[in-house]
């Protein structure tokens, strides 16, 4: 394990041995030492609004149905027949009172709860052979939940999700806590990506650098005002326990003018105003940035743009969107991407159609963002597998001198929690990976085991 | 909430016979698009399409069979206009459109076409399978899409589109055949 320790150590100095980005041992690693303890987001209850509702989402190889049984409560089950390790569930959402395995017929009710065994006395005897009663499918070790956000923790002893989001929870509310109302997600788009999982969510957290280069194309065509170059480092990225982002410096004007000129109308700033704390809407109001894009560790990001969405009269017209994406790691060198939009519930019809045309043109599957993005991560990933990419040590020290000391100091005033810096620099990807190395620096305790039947 | 079963509308009468002009026209259309799509002659494919286009794509999802929908409830890859479409293809012809520079070598092979007239003359239902091979870069695995399209296509008032017939396409949704995308990215049109 020297070889881990050096690596672990580099990393943590700002400097990454490329092969992290493909390495089919450190995969290994990180699906038992970061997936197995992170909490990982599963869906949103705006996904399953009615008792039944179902979809089925992974945590790596591991299926789950997160399904709303008849009394409201949301749960997230191993989709695993307990008898002989069929599917139960094999479509990807739906409504189901029941969910009945194919292959011999065990039925489960949509809260896990097993009530159909066929010829369970004749088989096994009764209860004297196979205890039935509150047998029920395997429930995720943990599961919690924050502004309608449903997590789950292979970790039976995971600490709540309030605790491991930290300060970060300050930053997720400017997307999922608009309103009263809260958001709901339409999607997702799924598609794969023969990319590293690293890559998407270190560029989400902190890459403002990448703006003006990757995504030139769309600027030029007037898609989006923002990413210019000058116009990108005067953003602050700010990093608070958990995760952290990238945002945006706005033209001078008050909490409700600054909203207006990302695209808001004044009925959702109002709900805004009611919803969010004092200190969030200082972050604006007061300190003048919008938040952008963000990742929470390991593998869910944030995005909030807000692009020009008509051909209107009035070229200067944009829209702001909200999309909430997750890299899902498949294999060491590829990962499926799934893409929701997020819009606030309480959100006019109108601004409802527009935010999800400004979504579709900007990110996701067709998104023009988003296009160029996977490009690079694809081509990274791919030349990190070879035995050159174990012989250099990338730089990932932006905004740090050789002694350490930050190019620029933290911003005095900010108002959120953690740290903030205006500028180009890369303290969130280091954050990032951080997380990563106290992770795979720590062996995860075996998982105790279910034995079925018994008495 | 629910979304839609793709391939469920209902075709106006039966297919035309393959022998008549209009069913030719429109697997002529088909064909000189499909070049057009392959040789990224976008500019030109543009220019075949209505101002009233609707270009969409929906997310295609594995439902139950009696669940009654096969698709994303209000989420799809392409819902286009002429306007998103145009900046579409702007993009592609700037400099900076990295992920077509270099660009795919693509192939659209398109076939199953049947047409169905409508009440209105000048517009015809047109049924296609279209199956996209995508290869990037020299040694990159490459990539695959399999859809069926529902399109309308409509003559050009003007008479104008430089196309058999002067047929314009109004109106194409997309069935992918799959949930999960197996392409990096669709800065492609099917």
């Amino acid at each position: 394990m020297t070889d881990l320790d050096r690596l672990l150590a580099d990393v943590r100095r700002g400097m990454i041995p490329a092969h992290v980005y493909n390495d089919d041992e450190l995969f290994r690693l990180e699906r038992d030492r970061v997936f197995g303890r992170s909490w990982m987001f599963v869906a949103h209850e705006s996904e399953v609004p009615h008792p039944g509702d179902y979809v089925v989402r992974r945590v790596l190889d591991d299926s789950f149905i997160v399904a709303r049984d008849e009394g409201g409560t949301v749960r997230a089950m191993f989709n695993m027949c307990l008898h002989r390790g069929m599917q139960v569930c094999r479509a990807e959402l739906g409504n189901a009172s029941h969910f009945r395995c194919p292959y011999h017929g065990w039925t489960y009710r949509n809260d896990g709860r097993l009530t159909g065994l066929p010829f369970h006395r004749e088989a096994y005897g009764g209860e004297d052979g196979f205890r039935r009663h509150e047998q029920t499918l395997l429930p995720a070790p943990a599961l919690d939940s924050y502004r309608g956000m449903i997590f789950i923790n292979l970790d039976p002893n995971a600490p709540p999700l309030r605790d491991y989001l930290g300060d970060f929870a300050f930053y997720l509310d400017f997307y999922t806590n608009q309103s009263s109302a809260g958001i709901e997600l339409v999607g997702p788009q799924r598609w794969r990506v023969k990319a590293n999982w690293k890559i998407g969510a270190e560029n989400f957290a902190g890459d403002s650098y990448h703006t003006p280069q990757t995504h030139t194309s769309v600027v030029e065509i007037g898609l989006f005002r923002e990413p210019k170059a000058a116009k990108r480092k005067e953003g602050a990225l700010y990093w608070a326990q958990r995760g952290g982002g990238t945002t945006y410096k706005l033209p001078p004007g008050t909490f409700e003018e600054r909203l207006r000129y990302v695209g808001y109308p004044d009925e959702m700033i109002e709900r805004m105003r009611g919803s969010w704390s004092s200190a969030q809407q200082r972050v604006i109001g007061e300190n003048g940035f919008m938040i952008s894009a963000a990742s929470l560790f390991p593998n869910l990001s944030f995005v909030h743009n807000w692009p020009k969405v008509a051909n209107g009269s009035d070229s200067d017209t944009v829209l702001p969107f909200i999309s909430i994406r997750q890299w899902q790691p498949i294999s060491a060198d590829e990962t499926e991407v799934l893409s929701w939009f997020a819009v606030d519930a309480a959100a006019p019809a109108e601004f409802k159609k527009l935010s999800y045309k400004a979504y579709l043109m900007c990110f996701g599957s067709t998104g023009m963002f988003e296009q160029d993005d996977v490009e690079n991560w694809v081509s990274i990933t791919s030349t990190a597998a070879g035995s050159m990419a174990r012989r250099l040590l990338l730089n990932n020290r932006m905004g740090l001198l050789h002694d350490d000391k930050p190019v620029t100091p933290p911003l005095a005033h900010w108002v959120g929690p953690g740290t903030a810096y205006v500028g180009y620099g890369e303290y969130n990807q280091r954050a990032m990976l951080a997380l990563w190395a106290d992770c795979l620096a720590q062996p995860v305790a075996e998982a105790a085991r279910t034995e079925l039947g018994a008495p | 909430m629910t979304g839609q079963l793709t391939g469920s509308r209902r075709r106006p009468g039966t297919a035309l016979a393959f022998s008549e002009e209009r069913h030719q026209q429109a697997h002529e259309f088909l064909v000189d698009e499909a070049y057009l799509l392959d040789t990224q002659d976008y500019e030109t494919w543009l220019a075949l399409l209505t101002d009233d286009i609707r270009y969409l794509m929906p997310v295609r999802v594995t439902t139950a069979r009696s669940a009654g929908f096969d698709t994303a409830p209000g989420m799809a890859h392409f819902d286009e206009d002429k306007y998103s479409l145009g900046l579409r293809v702007a993009r592609f012809a700037t400099e900076h459109a990295w992920t077509e520079d270099p660009p795919s070598r693509l192939r659209h092979y398109v076939t199953n076409v049947r047409c169905f007239a409508t009440s209105n003359a000048d517009e015809l239902v047109v049924e296609s399978a279209v199956l996209l091979f995508r290869s990037r870069g020299d040694v990159r695995e490459s990539a695959l899409v399999s859809a069926g399209r529902e399109d309308l296509l409509r003559r050009d008032p003007r008479g104008t589109a430089e196309s058999a017939g002067h047929w314009m396409l109004a109106r194409r949704t997309i069935a992918v055949d799959e949930s999960v995308l197996r392409m990096q990215n669709l800065a492609i049109f099917l």
